[in-house]
């Protein structure tokens, strides 16, 4: 076994219920953070996500429902 | 004077707030400078339990965190929730309940913490009944901040809001955790944690409220005040939306960070360090984000003090967000834990990006609510100067200290005893203590010329009749 497969050796048969939660946590927690940025960072929702930079200087606007489709 | 704005939000909660935040910071930063000239010149104890160090440094880390900080984010939420959403707060009345009864709780923590009332928990050393009027009034304000938002006018929730909205729920939940208490009287209190779990939940507290009442809730000040200031847009909305939800995401896996080499298993003080790394990447995107926003107008740092503040809380934001980390690494730790390289990572935090943040917002609250120019351009300017100082001189004192000391514990002579007594270590940190508390000092009177600053603004409008001449303007539809 090289020392990289024993550093990563884990011995499945000891995880207690409180390790399965918590790996489940992280890695969901990880797989919505992969999503996230995908979701930021993807081209076409750029134009959808940019247009709310505009927000703190049109705010005397937004009662009048002229902003964000309000 | 903008009457539509006086006539339509209520600005007169977010005026008080002001007011008292700036109060507060004198108060606190005060108290702050008095502890550390005790611990560099320990006969201003006068021999008065009710002075001492251990008694009054509570009562400075609770001033400034939760008398002047939470001032300082009532008042920036309740004004930029109102301005971004094109509506009025949802209840006046249960917004001068928070007001009433957050400024209750600190006059109890002013009189219990010199009496030695304290139930040894950092950062949330009042006892229970005040831990109980914290939750009511916490959830008060969450609750009108929460209906503000929705019989909001605009259809998206700007990204300020979700900071303040990410803290509002992070620290109900940290704090009714970490209070969880068995009282045995109405002054005395034992933690339902004991032990390494004991540790564990006080440290998931102590950096969550710097996570997300000390970070979360001022990005939120940020991200709104950068931009109005600067009179252009935040750089980019898509970064800040990354560090919304990587700051949520992350946050909360570093306390054990604080528990290296201690009884706390060793894996748990690693995951903290790894995250910890992990989070320099969105915590600089944000910093980048907000001083970007200046991007072209770069000249606006002549002229604008306000603007001063802001950006210069953003270069200690990136600093305290990288130096954190390193620290947390283990081998760094071993060097810079329990010493006073540590104060100076929360003070270049503290002062640098907290307050330094909070005062810009400040600043930009008081012309646009009490409808007025500042009393004096001049004492914006020497406030702003005498902070950077103050604060540069301090933490400058605790690196070169902390290090120091660091060195000395671990000194070995060449037949493997330690080579310094601790006591030796002590009188080495003097100058530097001494140098603290002149740092400090610094701070603190920039603070006394915001507060006559404030003040005489206060009065200026007064005398001008500035915010009822908007009150009872006509206003066009």
């Amino acid at each position: 076994m090289n020392s990289l497969a024993e550093y990563f050796h884990t011995d499945w048969e000891a995880m207690t219920t409180n390790d399965w939660v918590g790996l489940v946590m992280t890695v969901v927690t990880f797989l919505l953070m992969v999503g996230l940025y995908f979701y930021a960072l993807r081209p076409k929702n750029r134009d959808k996500l940019e247009k709310n930079r505009f927000i703190p200087m049109d705010e005397d606007r937004i009662d009048s429902g002229e902003k964000n489709g309000g | 004077m903008d009457a539509a704005a006086e006539q339509k939000y209520n600005l007169g909660i977010v005026r008080w707030f002001t007011v008292m935040a700036v109060v507060y910071l004198v108060v606190g930063t005060l108290v702050g400078t008095y502890v550390a000239s005790e611990l560099a010149w320990p006969f201003l104890n006068f021999d008065i339990p009710y002075l001492t160090f251990g008694r009054l440094r509570p009562l400075h880390t609770n001033a400034v965190i939760f008398a002047f900080g939470g001032c300082a984010l009532m008042a920036t939420s309740f004004y930029s929730v109102q301005r971004t959403c094109g509506v009025r707060l949802w209840s006046d009345k249960l917004a001068w309940f928070v007001f009433i009864g957050w400024n209750l709780i600190i006059v109890s923590a002013v009189i219990t913490l010199p009496l030695g009332i304290n139930q040894a928990k950092e950062y949330a050393e009042l006892e229970w009944p005040i831990d109980l009027a914290i939750a009511v009034v916490w959830l008060v304000y969450m609750f009108n901040f929460i209906m503000t938002l929705a019989t909001r006018k605009s259809s998206h929730i700007y990204v300020s809001n979700w900071f303040f909205l990410g803290m509002m729920v992070m620290i109900t939940y940290l704090h009714v955790v970490n209070s969880l208490a068995i009282p045995v009287d109405l002054f005395k209190s034992y933690s339902l944690f004991s032990g390494v779990q004991d540790a564990m939940i006080q440290w998931w507290w102590g950096h969550n409220a710097v996570g997300f009442y000390l970070t979360a809730g001022f990005l939120g000040i940020m991200y709104y005040f950068v931009p109005k200031q600067a009179g252009r847009p935040v750089y980019s909305y898509r970064l800040s939306v990354i560090h919304f939800w990587a700051l949520m995401f992350g946050y909360v896996w570093l306390g054990a960070h604080h528990l290296q080499y201690t009884a706390l298993p060793d894996w748990t003080g690693s995951l903290g360090a790894a995250v910890s790394i992990a989070m320099i990447i969105p915590s600089w995107g944000g910093a980048v984000n907000g001083m970007m926003t200046l991007s072209g107008a770069w000249d606006k740092l002549r002229t604008d003090y306000v603007l001063r503040f802001l950006i210069m809380s953003l270069a200690f934001y990136a600093m305290s967000t990288f130096e954190g980390p390193i620290m947390s690494i283990k081998t760094v730790n071993a060097l810079s834990h329990y010493t006073d390289w540590t104060v100076g990572h929360v003070h270049s935090g503290a002062l640098g990006w907290v307050a330094m943040v909070a005062i810009g917002a400040i600043y930009h609250m008081m012309t646009r609510t009490f409808h007025t120019e500042m009393w004096s351009t001049k004492l914006i300017n020497a406030h702003f100067w005498t902070a950077t100082i103050g604060t540069v001189v301090y933490v400058v004192a605790m690196w070169v200290s902390g290090i120091m000391q660091g060195l000395m514990w671990r000194a070995y002579d060449e037949y493997g005893t330690l080579a310094y007594t601790f006591a030796e270590s002590v009188e080495a940190m003097h100058p530097y203590y001494a140098m603290r508390a002149i740092g400090g000092m610094i701070f603190v009177t920039g603070a006394l010329l915001m507060l006559i600053n404030v003040l005489m603004t206060v009065r200026k409008a007064a005398s001008e009749g500035s915010v009822r001449a908007a009150s009872t303007a006509a206003v066009s539809a």
